[in-house]
């Protein structure tokens, strides 16, 4: 056999391989990544199919507005909330002397990151709501009536309520980035003079800096697409974006799809920033801790 | 003494702090579902069950209960059968492909549920197609929305046996393709289909917004009666809850015991391969 | 024609060559080790012989049959990995008992070869275990069961011990040996540890950049290395780079005439007075003595003593020419003589000098 049938031989069994991987390819070109081009080609279309960029002109203005500001600010506050007592949480979590007790409280992170949705909001209506089990006792024993300054309907509701699937979240990133801090690291830096504090100044913080920062944009990705806790707790009656959106799509007919789609690209840009910058950073965390 | 007792105080006061908050809206709202009234005072007036019975007697109670049931296992036999045999078929002989894979099965983290849902309905809800708002396509969209859950398991257990070698070493010892499937690569991989499968069933049984948009009132589900009863009746709504989380927990816990078990029988390999993680790290 | 031939092959990797025209012909019962530093091909070669990668061109026949393009299930290539590649989902007789129960056995048969081969490898006892309870030396055994097992026509490792700790290697190997000579089976085995590969085998082959360096005896590579690569890959040398003066009488000078050293004449004409060479002498074949004592000896240089280093029965001296470090290994009884810091004298005899051409020096280790 020549040396030329073989190399045509060998692409040819290259190119074979991929054969097996079209019905996958092909649905999520089909369900996944069409859908979003034609979303992406609609929020440049006008009425008459021209090009233009009234739809995203729109996006600066009113209610849209007002909500990509509120579904932003709720989702950096209940991140950074999120973040701040996760790791602290985290670190002490660590801390714990017995296995078992670390165990538990990991699995109960486990169990209640995934409690979201309608079942969450409604746990926050029993909780909080203006008959609810605490807004009660606060009342009864501290003779502090939260409502009507408060309200689980309303944005600081809407905080609590995301910061309930946050926390866990964050304190199951942040475990093995704390567990990674050798102790031999701290031995190192106490041999060499450095304070506890300073321990953790130049050694302990920028080595979990990548991990708190992954999980800040991952937090805040995890926010901004929720959609059923709020949907739950305010129907359509608080301006966030994912709600702008859905109620658009309520009803048979379209009110208004130049503008869903520009809503769709923009909180797709925003997601798709925040879990690209997370892997990025996520990936070079894990480099650094082998 | 007085740093004794602070070096253990803190630690111990913020674990409390968390624990009352992740605990107490789980303990209220099972309490609540089985009281008979809790509105007026700090502790329920009396103990029932009255509010299961509503729950159950509902006509609607066994149609959603159903057509949660049968979203869930369809999307996990469908993701199984696209994800599994690609993951195996990549990792195994076009390693090159591997990048891709990945960040395709990234990319629903990036896209929430409301924006698949618009962007599906946007494409193919007008005339011909007309099959955006069916159950077949909201099945479809949940395989897509799920895709990280299913993948992620598959290729950590796939990468922790190292199904090359294995591969290699089953045909050294003359088995064919179809027993190798079968008694080598299956076995091995298994915990992570489970964990990754349970994953999928959970987040779907308790998904409420794309099937909302994509069928809506046509084809009920669990969530939706959920969310309908939360406006109507508290009670109701409350014993649907407790039925939705305990599902949820259970799930969790079962993936939890899954990954210990198979970390166990891997642990020659080094690397978990399911890691422990049982979060679908979406809002909801 | 052999028992096994490799005529011609060629491999790349994306336009990568890793292997590149090579012919290898093995005996019946053979024990033959492919030697060489990573990435020089032996691994490729191997799989190639099992099956698991087909050559871009070349032919490999087996006991007169071609099976180049035969699968490799169906080559009766018994196989041993370097990551053991045990079926973690089965016990160690699980293990052994695969390949049998794939050829269809009975059950009486597969029970009984599995536990004489169990029993063959020290493990009768760990039958039962799952793999991850195992440690690494009793896994590579049941892997080796296991590639046994099937009674195949030629048996393949590749680099079995590398994951092992060094005294586990070495007992390994012996029984490596020891099971292959009982068995009389043809083995191929792939390693980049010298000491292994001259020990256990018939035939060493060395590797470098996906060709084949020298093919022989460990004898043969060991004392007469054909070239500066597996000279210098294969033990320790020190390399004296000089010009020949007189091929005749067999002298060589350093460039800058610090030294002189007879070589054994020079017969043929590949090298010629006047070419800058390389003379290589192992460490063991050099003597070292005080500076005072007279020497009768073809070759005697005066250096300093740098370091003294204990290896156990061996102590390494290292010694310091102008330019160069050189390194003897005298026995350790006779250590207590030197020094460090004050010059001593080298010696070694004439026969000890292998001469390479000295145009192009490369370096031992191409990784």
């Amino acid at each position: 056999m020549t040396s030329n049938q073989a190399k045509k031989r060998r692409r040819k069994r290259k190119w074979l391989d991929w054969i097996p991987l079209m019905p996958f390819l092909f649905f999520c070109l089909v369900i996944m990544i069409l859908p979003l081009f034609f979303m992406l080609k609609g929020s440049f279309t006008g009425s008459e199919g021209q090009f233009t960029l009234e739809h995203y002109a729109k996006m600066g203005v009113s209610i849209y507005a007002i909500s990509f500001r509120n579904s932003i600010l709720l989702s950096g506050i209940t991140a950074i909330l999120g973040v701040i007592m996760g790791t602290i949480v985290g670190y002490f979590i660590c801390q714990l002397r017995s296995k078992r007790a670390q165990e538990l409280v990991t699995a109960l992170c486990d169990v209640t990151s995934n409690f979201t949705g309608a079942p969450l909001a409604f746990a926050f209506i029993v909780v909080l709501g203006s008959n609810g089990v605490l807004t009660l006792a606060l009342r009864e024993y501290l003779n502090w009536k939260i409502y009507p300054a408060f309200s689980i309907y309303s944005f600081w509701g809407l905080a609590l309520a995301y910061t309930y699937f946050q926390l866990p979240l964050m304190v199951l990133l942040i475990i093995p980035a704390i567990a990674g801090l050798k102790s031999e690291w701290r031995e190192a830096a106490r041999g060499l003079g450095a304070s506890s504090g300073q321990y953790w100044r130049y050694v302990g913080l920028p080595v979990l800096t990548p991990a708190i920062g992954a999980g800040l944009l991952l937090l805040f990705a995890n926010a901004f697409g929720a959609y059923a806790t709020a949907y739950t707790l305010t129907e359509f009656r608080f301006p966030l974006i994912t709600l702008q959106l859905g109620f658009l799509l309520t009803g048979e007919v379209f009110r208004d799809p130049g503008a869903g789609d520009a809503m769709g690209i923009l909180t797709l840009l925003m997601m798709g920033m925040s879990i690209i910058i997370y892997q990025v950073i996520s990936r070079r965390g894990r480099k650094w801790q082998q | 003494m007085a740093a004794m007792n602070k070096r253990t105080a803190v630690p111990g006061f913020a674990i409390g702090c968390f624990l009352f908050y992740m605990l107490l809206p789980i303990v209220a709202t099972y309490a609540f579902s089985v009281a008979t009234r809790w509105d007026r005072s700090i502790l329920p007036e009396g103990l029932t069950l009255d509010w299961y019975k509503a729950a159950f007697t509902d006509q609607w109670f066994i149609i959603v209960f159903k057509n949660s049931l049968v979203l869930s296992i369809s999307t996990v036999i469908a993701s199984i059968l696209l994800i599994v045999p690609t993951a195996y078929w990549v990792h195994l002989r076009v390693p090159k492909a591997r990048p891709l894979l990945d960040l395709i099965s990234t990319l629903p983290f990036a896209i929430p549920g409301v924006v698949l849902a618009l962007g599906l309905i946007r494409l193919y809800a007008r005339p011909p197609l007309m099959l955006a708002r069916t159950p077949v396509m909201l099945v479809a969209a949940y395989v897509i929305f799920t895709m990280p859950f299913m993948y992620r398991p598959v290729a950590n257990s796939l990468e922790a046996v190292n199904i090359r070698v294995l591969t290699e070493a089953a045909q050294s010892l003359g088995a064919s393709w179809g027993r190798t499937l079968r008694q080598i690569i299956l076995p091995n991989i298994l915990p992570g289909i489970l964990s990754g499968g349970l994953l999928v069933f959970a987040t779907i049984f308790g998904e409420f917004t794309i099937a909302t948009f994509l069928v809506g009132a046509r084809y009920k589900t669990f969530p939706m009666q959920l969310v309908y009863f939360t406006r109507r009746d508290g009670r109701i709504a409350s014993a649907y809850s407790v039925i939705s989380f305990t599902i949820a927990w259970t799930t969790s816990l079962v993936i939890l015991w899954i990954a210990a078990w198979g970390a166990k029988r891997t642990s020659g390999g080094g690397k978990h391969p399911t890691k422990g993680h049982t979060t679908g790290v979406v809002g909801d | 024609m052999s028992y096994l031939d490799l005529d011609h092959l060629n491999k790349a990797f994306d336009g990568a060559i890793a292997v590149n025209n090579l012919s290898l012909h093995v005996e019946k019962g053979e024990f033959v080790s492919l030697l060489g530093p990573s990435g020089c091909g032996k691994t490729t070669t191997l799989r190639m012989i099992a099956g698991f990668e087909t050559p871009d061109s070349g032919s490999i026949h087996l006991a007169g049959e071609e099976i180049t393009s035969v699968p490799p299930n169906r080559r009766g290539m018994g196989m041993v990995f370097q990551s053991y590649a045990l079926f973690p989902n089965m016990t160690a007789w699980g293990n052994v008992a695969f390949g049998l129960r794939v050829a269809q056995k009975s059950q009486k048969d597969i029970k009984q070869r599995v536990n004489q081969l169990l029993d063959l490898v020290g493990l009768s006892n760990a039958g039962h275990k799952y793999t991850n309870e195992l440690s690494g030396g009793q896994q590579q055994r049941v892997a080796l069961a296991r590639a046994l097992a099937i009674e195949p026509r030629v048996l393949l490792l590749d680099e079995p011990l590398s994951a092992l700790d060094a005294v586990v290697r070495v007992s390994l190997r012996h029984e490596i040996r020891r099971i292959q000579t009982a068995l009389g089976i043809t083995t191929i085995y792939v390693t980049h540890d010298q000491e292994e590969a001259l020990s256990i085998s018939d035939r060493v082959v060395v590797m470098r950049q996906a060709m084949i360096e020298q093919v022989g005896t460990p004898e043969e590579i060991y004392t007469q290395p054909d070239t500066h690569f597996v000279a210098t890959f294969v033990g320790t040398s020190n390399q004296f780079p000089g010009i020949l003066k007189d091929a005749r009488s067999g002298l060589v000078t350093s460039v800058n005439g610090d030294w002189q050293i007879s070589i054994p004449p020079i017969m043929d004409d590949h090298m010629q007075n006047g070419d800058a060479l390389i003379v290589i002498v192992r460490p063991e074949e050099i003597r070292v003595s005080q500076a005072e004592i007279v020497i009768e000896e073809d070759n005697v240089i005066t250096a300093v003593l740098e370091t003294i280093t204990l290896l156990g029965p061996v102590t390494r001296l290292s010694l310091s020419l102008p330019g160069q470090l050189i390194i003897a290994d005298i026995k350790t009884v006779d250590r207590g003589r030197f020094v460090c810091g004050t010059s001593v004298q080298l010696s070694f005899p004439r026969r000890a000098c292998r001469v390479m051409p000295g145009g192009d020096i490369t370096n031992g280790d191409d990784n």
